[in-house]
């Protein structure tokens, strides 16, 4: 009896060993979609391969991420090793992250883009991209025959299709990113309300106003991309994942296409977003972590991203996968700037999304609107 | 209380003061503390919100939305409460359907109720059908938004305040009802002087349960309109969170939040206790 429980007992603590593992040697901490998981997962286990260190991936949103490490930077000690972050959150974490080293990395050549690094400088380079991000624009080919290239087509296009215009105009970042590329495409810096970019900018919004779906109000990525799906819209701008998720529905390319941005008086423009990876001040396994970033944003982990994952590296020696799925993202790759880095940001980036929602749904005028917003920005 | 009673306890205390206790005084050291400079007491998170109408909208959205949902809530489920406890056919079968909306997991409910709702979707559909125009059921703004989160949301928890009198119809002595027949009492006159201040208890106990409840209403209006369309205090604290990362003015509207739920329930506590007294 006594032998047959000491057996059981020694099953058990055996299969409890088994279940759980030796700890891995790195944790890393990324904003993947499900159906991303295992092609990333592909691409980390290369390097388990090669360096003989377990990697835990932890996929988690951006935000909670965020707050992660500003939780062990309170402690003093943490958890994780590697940690990505999108853009918008890399000036509020930069205190809580480590100082990289370009050379160290392999990212000191011209093989990366400068303005994608630069964007990762708070203090020193503290954020490394690992896949860069823009909007553009798509559209519904079967009712949409070419996609506007201008600001006068894109009007002719809400005129003909009323209502079936959507824009991403609930109260948060995303808003920001529907507007700025609007104001620069005018020739406006995107820091100031009263320049001719943003009151041309605003005229165009003012313009299209009465064409909007009406739920734009309240619109953000998934719900927009959900109405283009339904058909209640015929176009709308939005990042590189919608038209992954359209081309898993088998709605893209044969419906939905993507196509640049329309040109303004200035050009075209787009907000550049994405992941940008970084080392936590308190990571317990530091060495490890810039080797597994070495790793990530190399030319061979990089290609396999662009290829399996359709992601855009900010590598200029890595061509963009995706196939004619992206092609109006590949478009607009020239034309994708940073958001204003401004200590500031989050109210002047407020007060964009205030002034545009006060001209798109409260039908305020261009300018009073803008003046309104350069009083909150102000303050 | 004698030593052993508080041992006995203590896991329930501790677990309370981990879990409960130590959260709200992070919350609400985090509601009075300025991010920016780090001082507290501060009143900067309430300035935030002061200035800002969409939380001018939340809280009204806060006053309205729990007392329509349970007004509705109480009405619908009184009266199925009182058709299904009578001996009808096919009455178990019957009970079973009522509490199906409450069986459904919430977000599966909400999803398909935001296709029914959607400008295109099916309940605009069924207008157009009968020469009717579309209605904007989600906008922000709207009646028709209102009305929508109200009904939906008292769909799906009707159920419980149907359970709660009906059980508590169960358990009215069939002689009392008897006698108020035998007396000439019909109708509207034995269900308001005999039946309703039998279930008062019960009632002021669904109206306790859903009310704290209805306080706290989170994912019905946040699914259907987004945090602007029927914004209330819960909804209004995860758009500063989520979208704005302002865990401060997040934590001053759910401190004010708790507050209101704190204020409504214990004059309702105190209803309940002179109800059973």
């Amino acid at each position: 009896m006594d032998a047959a429980r000491r057996a059981w007992g020694l099953l058990v603590t055996c299969g409890f060993l088994v279940a759980c593992g030796p700890p891995p040697d790195v944790t890393l901490a990324v904003a993947l979609l499900p159906g991303e998981l295992a092609g990333y997962r592909a691409v980390v286990d290369e390097w388990t391969a090669a360096s003989g260190m377990r990697v835990a991936v932890v996929p988690q949103q951006y935000a909670d991420i965020r707050r992660a490490i500003a939780a062990e930077g309170i402690a003093g000690r943490g958890t994780l090793d590697v940690v990505e972050l999108d853009v918008y959150s890399l000036a509020p974490a930069a205190p809580d992250v480590s100082v990289l080293d370009a050379a160290d990395l392999g990212l000191d050549g011209e093989a990366v883009d400068r303005a994608a690094l630069d964007a990762g400088r708070l203090d020193g380079l503290r954020f490394v991209p690992h896949r860069v991000s823009w909007q553009a624009l798509l559209y519904d080919r079967t009712v949409v025959e070419r996609p506007p290239d201008t600001w006068d087509e894109l009007l002719a296009v809400a005129r003909a299709h009323p209502g079936r215009i959507g824009m991403k105009g609930a109260r948060y970042e995303g808003l920001t990113c529907e507007v700025l590329p609007f104001v620069w495409a005018a020739g406006g810096s995107g820091t100031v309300f009263d320049d001719a970019g943003a009151r041309a900018a605003f005229g165009l919004f003012a313009a299209l106003a009465p064409y909007l779906h009406p739920e734009s109000e309240t619109f953000k990525e998934p719900t927009i991309a959900e109405a283009m799906a339904r058909g209640e819209l015929v176009l709308h701008l939005n990042w590189p994942f919608a038209m992954s998720l359209y081309a898993s529905q088998g709605l893209a390319p044969s419906r939905i296409a993507s196509a640049p941005l329309p040109r303004g008086p200035a050009g075209r423009a787009t907000v550049l977003g994405g992941g940008y990876l970084a080392i936590p001040r308190h990571a317990p396994h530091p060495q490890a972590a810039a080797a597994l970033v070495r790793h990530l944003v190399g030319r061979d982990a990089q290609a396999r991203l662009a290829h399996e994952l359709g992601w855009f590296s900010a590598r200029r020696d890595v061509e963009p996968g995706g196939g004619d799925l992206l092609d109006g993202f590949v478009a607009m790759r020239d034309a994708v700037r940073p958001r204003p880095e401004r200590r500031d940001y989050p109210a002047l980036s407020k007060a964009w999304q205030e002034a545009f929602r006060a001209v798109a749904f409260a039908r305020a005028e261009p300018a009073a609107a803008l003046a309104a917003a350069g009083g909150r920005g102000a303050r | 209380m004698p030593a052993r009673a508080w041992l006995l306890a203590a896991p329930l205390v501790a677990y309370l003061a981990l879990l409960l206790g130590y959260p709200i005084v992070v919350a609400v050291t985090l509601a009075f503390t300025d991010a920016a400079t780090g001082t507290f007491p501060s009143v900067e998170n309430v300035r935030t919100l002061a200035d800002d109408g969409l939380f001018w909208r939340a809280l009204l959205g806060n006053t309205v939305l729990p007392v329509a949902t349970v007004a509705l809530e109480l009405v619908a489920g009184l009266a199925l409460a009182l058709l299904l406890s009578a001996r009808i056919p096919a009455r178990r079968l019957l009970r079973a359907v009522v509490v199906l909306p409450f069986a459904l997991p919430e977000i599966v409910f909400l999803t398909i109720m935001r296709a029914i709702l959607a400008p295109r979707g099916y309940a605009n559909g069924a207008l157009a059908a009968v020469g009717l125009e579309p209605v904007a059921w989600l906008l922000p703004g709207r009646l028709a938004t209102w009305v929508a989160v109200v009904i939906v949301d008292a769909w799906h928890t009707t159920p419980v305040v149907f359970l709660v009198l009906l059980g508590a119809l169960a358990a009215v002595p069939a002689e009392v009802d008897e006698a108020a027949r035998l007396d000439g009492a019909r109708g509207l006159r034995r269900l308001w002087h005999v039946t309703l201040p039998l279930l008062r208890p019960a009632i002021v106990a669904a109206v306790l349960l859903r009310g704290l409840d209805a306080l706290r209403i989170f994912a019905t209006p946040l699914v259907l309109g987004g945090a602007e369309g029927v914004p209330v205090l819960s909804t209004y604290a995860y758009h500063q969170w989520s979208d704005y990362g302002d865990d401060g003015a997040a934590a001053a509207a759910a401190t004010l939040l708790a507050a209101l739920a704190v204020a409504a329930a214990l004059p309702l506590l105190r209803r309940r206790a002179e109800a059973a007294a």
